[in-house]
């Protein structure tokens, strides 16, 4: 039986997974350092394996893929329908005046697209999953399954962290593109059932005002988010420490964190787009 | 190949906190040591610095002929030193994602290039060796206390390690329970010639005539040596333990 030989991910292996933020900047440099490390696992997940079998890792990301995406579909089309009536009735409202209530079809289909699409899903995704991934990593480390993974010296990063990561980053790009679609069928119903304007007229609208840019910008948007949520909502449940009453605290701060950067992380990228007119 | 499956000079740690202060102890290969000490008395942090699962103050450590430094390891050395050890944790701390079958064979698929369907065989023989009964594909949720406690076993041993680290192996098993877990932790490092280093407060298991018994008080080992020793010592930690067992 061969010892395979140590792997550059055993480079951290004296290291704590999330080790203490004492140090100003510590909780960045940290996650910085968790985003590297799953980097470089998820590539090597992409690499076919010696062997050629799968790996744990690999089926792992199975198993998360349908807990974190197809877990959340239901969701995220009622959602996505319901926002896109809400859209369409909004800005139909504030046309109403100058009688260009049909016209909300292009505001809907561009703004829902690049915005509210991969806002809403990343939203979603967090409130259902952020905690989830948080408390179930806090409640391993609380019954020293994560130093038992380490002490076999196999590294946390990867059994734990990228198979989260690698189904969000799948996941998340799909539910949006999911929560597009819904969202412009939602604007549909609103215009042309609620308000009673022609569904071509809407089809129309929406044709000419998206274009594949807008659809690329949301997904990037989603792809960001999907690195955001899975590596702060797993670096707040490994760093906590060995206690029961720490996995509540995790769980609820992992939502709060990954809700601020979401939004943070969007605001910018807004703001560089609106900044750089050729990128709009 | 070494003739001490464990030797530990000198460790204090946690580094800024030292609980545990200046332990020295030596495992023969094959052999047994026990480590007892009251709750507290810093025996889970000892296996901890052992495994370099938090940085010592200092101290050396060498598991079967590999050192490193406990205080600052080289992390080769700390990895080749850890793929040397099984280690059975109080909690039993199986993997709650994964099956107890892909558990146990875990350590063989990353560490080891043997085939993906001999590494299942021999996680479920290992797991039968141990006495696991029921659904292997099940997650230790589904399992009982005892179930969980022997899957964990077979996952320490599946590499075939020279050293056992074992934290409180009777922790939370009714007595009925721990006795088998006991005799099946004895048979199996006959089989497997592995040594073992047995951190407890149950002082029974100073009666199953290991190699050496330490008490640990306060983090400090207060008393070393064989079982005799033991009962002659006046120390009032060790005291504790003895008349305990005398009473009962």
């Amino acid at each position: 039986m061969r010892q395979a030989s140590v792997t550059p991910g055993d480079a951290d292996a004296t290291e704590d997974v999330s080790p203490s933020f004492g140090i100003p900047g510590g909780r960045f440099i940290t996650r910085g350092r968790l985003a590297l490390r799953s980097a470089y696992w998820l590539a090597s997940l992409l690499a076919p394996s010696a062997s050629g079998r799968p790996t744990p890792v690999a089926a792992s990301v199975t198993r998360e893929l349908d807990v974190l995406g197809f877990g959340a579909i239901r969701l995220v089309a009622a959602s996505a329908l319901l926002v896109g009536l809400i859209t369409v009735f909004q800005v139909a409202y504030q046309l109403a005046p100058y009688g260009a209530e049909v016209v909300s079809a292009r505001a809907l289909a561009w703004f829902v697209a690049r915005e509210i699409g991969p806002i809403v899903v990343a939203i979603l995704v967090v409130a259902r999953s952020a905690a989830a991934i948080a408390g179930e990593f806090a409640s391993m480390s609380a019954n020293g399954e994560i130093d038992a993974l380490r002490a076999m010296g196999l590294d946390p990063v990867k059994y734990l962290v990228v198979p989260k990561l690698a189904a969000l980053l799948i996941a998340l790009p799909a539910l949006t593109a999911v929560a597009v679609m819904l969202a412009v069928v939602g604007g549909w119903l609103g215009t042309s059932v609620a308000l009673g304007y022609n569904s071509a007229l809407y089809l129309q609208h929406v044709h000419e005002s998206l274009a594949l840019g807008d659809v690329g910008v949301g997904l990037a948007k989603s792809v960001m988010f999907a690195i955001l949520i899975g590596l702060i909502a797993a670096d707040e449940g490994l760093r906590v420490e060995r206690r029961v009453s720490a996995i509540g605290d995790a769980a609820t701060r992992a939502v709060v964190h990954c809700l601020i950067s979401v939004l943070a992380a969007d605001t910018m990228v807004n703001a560089f787009v609106y900044f750089i007119p050729a990128l709009t | 190949m070494s003739a001490v499956a464990l030797e530990v000079q000198d460790l204090t740690g946690p580094a800024g906190s030292p609980i545990v202060r200046h332990v020295s102890l030596t495992v023969p290969r094959g052999g047994t040591h026990i480590v007892l000490g009251p709750m507290h008395s810093g025996k889970s942090l000892l296996l901890r610095l052992l495994l370099g699962l938090q940085r010592s103050e200092h101290g050396t450590v060498t598991v079967d002929g590999i050192s490193f430094d406990a205080a600052a390891p080289n992390d080769e050395q700390l990895a080749r030193a850890r793929r040397r050890v099984g280690v059975l944790f109080d909690s039993s701390a199986l993997v709650s994602r994964l099956t107890m079958l892909e558990n146990v064979e875990l350590p063989l698929v990353e560490h080891t290039d043997m085939d993906a369907r001999a590494a299942r065989d021999r996680a479920a023989e290992l797991l039968r060796e141990v006495g696991v009964e029921g659904d292997m594909d099940r997650t230790p949720e589904f399992l009982s206390r005892l179930d969980r406690r022997r899957a964990a076993l077979a996952r320490a041993l599946i590499l075939e390690p020279p050293l056992l680290l074992i934290d409180e192996p009777g922790h939370g098993l009714d007595p009925h329970a721990a006795t088998e877990l006991d005799d099946t932790l004895a048979s199996l490092q006959l089989r497997y010639g592995c040594a073992a280093l047995i951190c407890s407060q149950e002082v029974r298991y100073a009666f199953r005539s290991p190699d050496a018994v330490s008490v640990l008080s306060a983090g400090r080992v207060v008393e070393h040596g064989d079982l005799d020793h033991l009962r002659r010592s006046q120390h009032q930690a060790v005291r504790r333990f003895i008349d305990r067992r005398g009473a009962a």
